[in-house]
């Protein structure tokens, strides 16, 4: 069966974030008889924000209250588990230093494969629990022996994207009830069935920076000296100095806006380069290119052969880039992609996919494949 | 399914349940005495009556005069206006406002006194902390402080993480010596260790209801100078304008009730406490390696055991014993449920930030309970262990 609810009854640790989704994923867990347990993770120390930022988040004080109020409406036992020091040993710090290095990082993905479901596991076992759920909109199918993880069925809410790092060992255990599911759906069943966080906006930022200023956790991170927080030249591919900039954390390969006045229309960041600074930019058709390495694996199936042939997907909500494998070792796969694609940008995720299922993924740690190509420079 | 065996309540140091005799107290109370106290007729003057004989009953049990018990509305409420009310109070002495005013608390202070302090601080207080020295309070730090003059001096008589007594007898006749205020919340002393007013006379006290089997929401402040302290709220006058607001009288009888209760009983209770606490507290530690008992060999009230658990995290610790029916808790209850560094142990521990568990025992305990109780935290702790690897 290809439902996120296991047929027999188990005691499951839900992840409950004080979200719509979790919750819902924790009330049809209870509805299928299952003995269920939910479980806050605090990841940050909001006293750092204000006040106001704080009330944005998902996972904050405010996550922590509503996941308790659905958790008590429901009936079951709810837990907060404070894992502050790993989350920012393991996230954060590593956001910080991406973007030191003028890469574009998916902290996401790296709670979720190293922070979250590792850690809820551990702690499920000392609770007795057989399994551990989310309110990912991901499906695992499980007819075939070996589960394998898809892409949601409502698509404009698919989060495969940012569950590839999973662990492939803990797939067994995992639940994932709402990928069955569309949002509307999702939200109509916590309004059925009372729950507080039914009207709650989406949380579009990421957890510890809810205001989505970048700069200013960065600030708070790096010392005032960082290059990344230094004014630099904004050039073209030739290398000209087309203006300036205060600091390249601010881009990211592929953005358009934001590069400040005086340039031609429609000029693209095409490349950062730490080293001196600089910001490349140039026209939309330079963004182009025809393959990409991809570091830091991690597979839910086995690692593909040279010559196989999937899909990418190299940023959140895009399209799937029909690709062949060109090298693929322990540490780093090659892909040369059927037609050219826009903006490979380093430290972001590429996900491998058969179909609907994800086979695993990396990160993005350059353009490949190009000689000559902004991304292949230092190669 | 997982089966939870019947539940164990170990946490009486975060809130007990009301005692039947103090349920009927109020019943009587809320049906028939519903007046206000302020009313001239006589609903007013038999709600009025019912008042005043609450405050002679606490009064009474604590050895003070019923002249200085002033009702508040719980332990916190109290705390705050003891610290804020005397710092408040001393504005016109040194010199209009709070700026220069002096006060000194130890670092075992439960939030409702170090927070007031803060805030203190804020208006322009100082703010002197007196630590301890392996376990003792800082007598020598605290005449130090002393020298200086303060306004007022906030040490709690037990502390509510650890059960460490801190020498109030000790610390009151320094502070007479140099005329200092001192106020101490004995929110944890009631009913577990013996506390006369008549004997170790305090400028204030902090005592609440609901620890000691009375209502949450109830507590009082005794104290014997009240022109020294400014009142927080302010409205109609009521408790000699200290606490304005139309009283609670049924609260007042029910705590008034808890106190008379947990002081008439204290000594065959504590007693009890005392020997159950040693049971779990041995077979806790002949089961578990590298357990400390934390502020163990020290003066220690009979109803806390607080324990530092190394190489077990705290929230896992705490969800494993509620899954298996046992309900403790960590240093004390905070906003979040997950828990914070804890200053009363980094006054005990300096640099230690072993995990520590809290079990607080109290009139739903007894000691058939003892080796389950030990069992159940040994496994847990075996088990995180275990999978911590």
């Amino acid at each position: 069966m290809m439902n996120g609810s296991p047929a027999r009854p188990r005691r499951i640790l839900v992840a409950m974030s004080g979200g719509v989704d979790s919750s819902v994923a924790a009330a049809m867990l209870v509805d299928a008889g299952h003995d269920v347990v939910g479980a806050t993770m605090k990841t940050f120390c909001y006293s750092d924000d204000d006040a106001h930022a704080d009330r944005k988040t998902c996972c904050g004080l405010d996550g922590i209250r509503d996941a308790r109020r659905v958790a008590d409406r429901l009936g079951i036992a709810h837990y907060v588990f404070d894992v502050e020091r790993e989350f920012t040993r393991d996230v954060i710090d590593d956001f910080v230093e991406e973007y030191g290095q003028g890469r574009t990082p998916n902290p996401c993905v790296r709670c979720n494969s190293n922070t979250k479901f590792r850690d809820l596991f551990r702690r499920g076992r000392v609770l007795g629990c057989d399994g551990v759920a989310s309110g990912h909109y991901v499906r695992l199918d499980r007819s075939r022996g070996e589960p394998c993880l898809l892409r949601g069925m409502d698509r404009s809410k698919d989060q495969s994207y940012f569950l590839w790092g999973l662990p492939a060992d803990l797939l067994e255990l995992l639940h994932f009830p709402l990928g069955e599911l569309t949002k509307p759906e999702v939200r109509e069943r916590a309004r059925a069935l009372g729950l507080v966080t039914a009207e709650k906006p989406e949380s579009q930022e990421i957890c510890f920076v809810p205001t989505g200023n970048y700069r200013d956790f960065l600030e708070k991170r790096l010392l005032p000296t960082h290059p990344a927080l230094s004014p630099g030249a904004i050039v073209d591919p030739a290398g000209r100095i087309l203006g300036r900039h205060d600091g390249y954390c601010r881009f990211t390969v592929g953005q358009r806006k934001g590069l400040g006045g005086g340039l031609p229309e429609r000029h693209y960041v095409l490349e950062i380069r730490p080293g001196t600074r600089q910001v490349v930019v140039g026209p939309g058709h330079l963004l182009e290119v025809r393959g990409v390495l991809v570091g830091d694996l991690n597979w839910l199936s086995g690692p593909p052969s040279p010559g196989t042939r999937l899909a990418v997907q190299i940023r959140y909500r895009s399209p799937v880039i029909p690709c062949t494998v060109v090298a693929c070792d322990d540490d780093s796969l090659e892909l040369r992609f059927e037609e050219p694609a826009r903006a490979v940008t380093p430290g972001q995720s590429s996900v491998f996919f058969a179909g609907d299922r994800v086979l695993g993924g990396g990160r993005i740690r350059r353009v490949a494949g190009q000689p000559g190509s902004p991304g292949t420079a230092g190669h | 399914m997982h089966r939870i065996r019947d539940p164990i309540y170990l946490d009486h140091a975060a809130t007990t349940p009301v005692r039947p005799e103090v349920a009927r107290v109020m019943a009587r109370c809320l049906a028939d005495d519903f007046g206000n106290p302020s009313s001239g007729h006589r609903w007013g003057r038999r709600a009025r009556a019912r008042l005043e004989d609450a405050r002679a009953t606490v009064a009474d049990a604590l050895g003070a005069e019923p002249a200085t018990v002033f009702f508040t509305r719980g332990g916190t409420e109290s705390d705050n206006l003891a610290v804020l009310g005397s710092v408040r109070g001393a504005g016109p002495r040194v010199g209009g406002t709070a700026r220069g005013a002096h006060v000194v608390t130890s670092a075992v202070e439960h939030p409702a006194v170090s927070a007031a302090a803060a805030k203190a601080v804020e208006e322009g207080a100082r703010h002197t902390v007196i630590g301890l020295v392996e376990g003792v309070f800082d007598l020598e730090a605290l005449r130090v402080a002393l020298e200086q003059g303060a306004d007022v001096v906030s040490c709690m008589w037990v502390n509510n993480e650890t059960g460490l007594r801190l020498p109030i007898p000790e610390i009151a006749a320094e502070c007479r010596r140099y005329g200092a205020p001192l106020h101490s919340d004995a929110v944890q002393a009631v009913g577990k260790i013996p506390l006369s007013l008549a004997e170790v006379p305090l400028d204030m006290v902090t005592v609440t209801g609901h620890k000691i089997y009375g209502p949450k929401g109830t507590g009082a402040l005794v104290v014997r100078t009240p022109e020294l302290i400014r009142p927080l709220h302010f409205g109609g006058g009521q408790e000699g304008g200290l606490r304005p607001g139309t009283e609670d009288v049924a609260g007042a009888l029910g705590l008034a009730e808890a106190v008379r209760l947990a002081t008439r009983e204290e000594s065959e209770e504590s007693r009890r406490l005392a020997e159950l606490r040693d049971v779990v507290e041995a077979r806790v530690m002949e089961r578990i390696d590298g357990v400390r008992v934390n502020a163990g060999g020290l003066e220690r009230a009979p109803h806390i055991l607080s324990l530092a658990v190394p190489r077990v995290d705290p929230d896992t610790l705490l969800a494993a014993l509620d899954a298996d029916g046992i309900a403790a808790s960590g240093g004390s209850a905070c906003a979040s449920g997950s828990m914070g560094p804890s200053p009363s142990l980094a006054a005990l521990y300096p640099g230690d930030a072993s995990a520590s568990l809290r079990l607080s025992f109290g009139r739903l305990n007894d000691e058939s309970q003892a080796e389950r109780i030990a069992a159940s935290v040994a496994d847990a702790v075996t088990r995180i262990r275990e999978l911590r690897g």
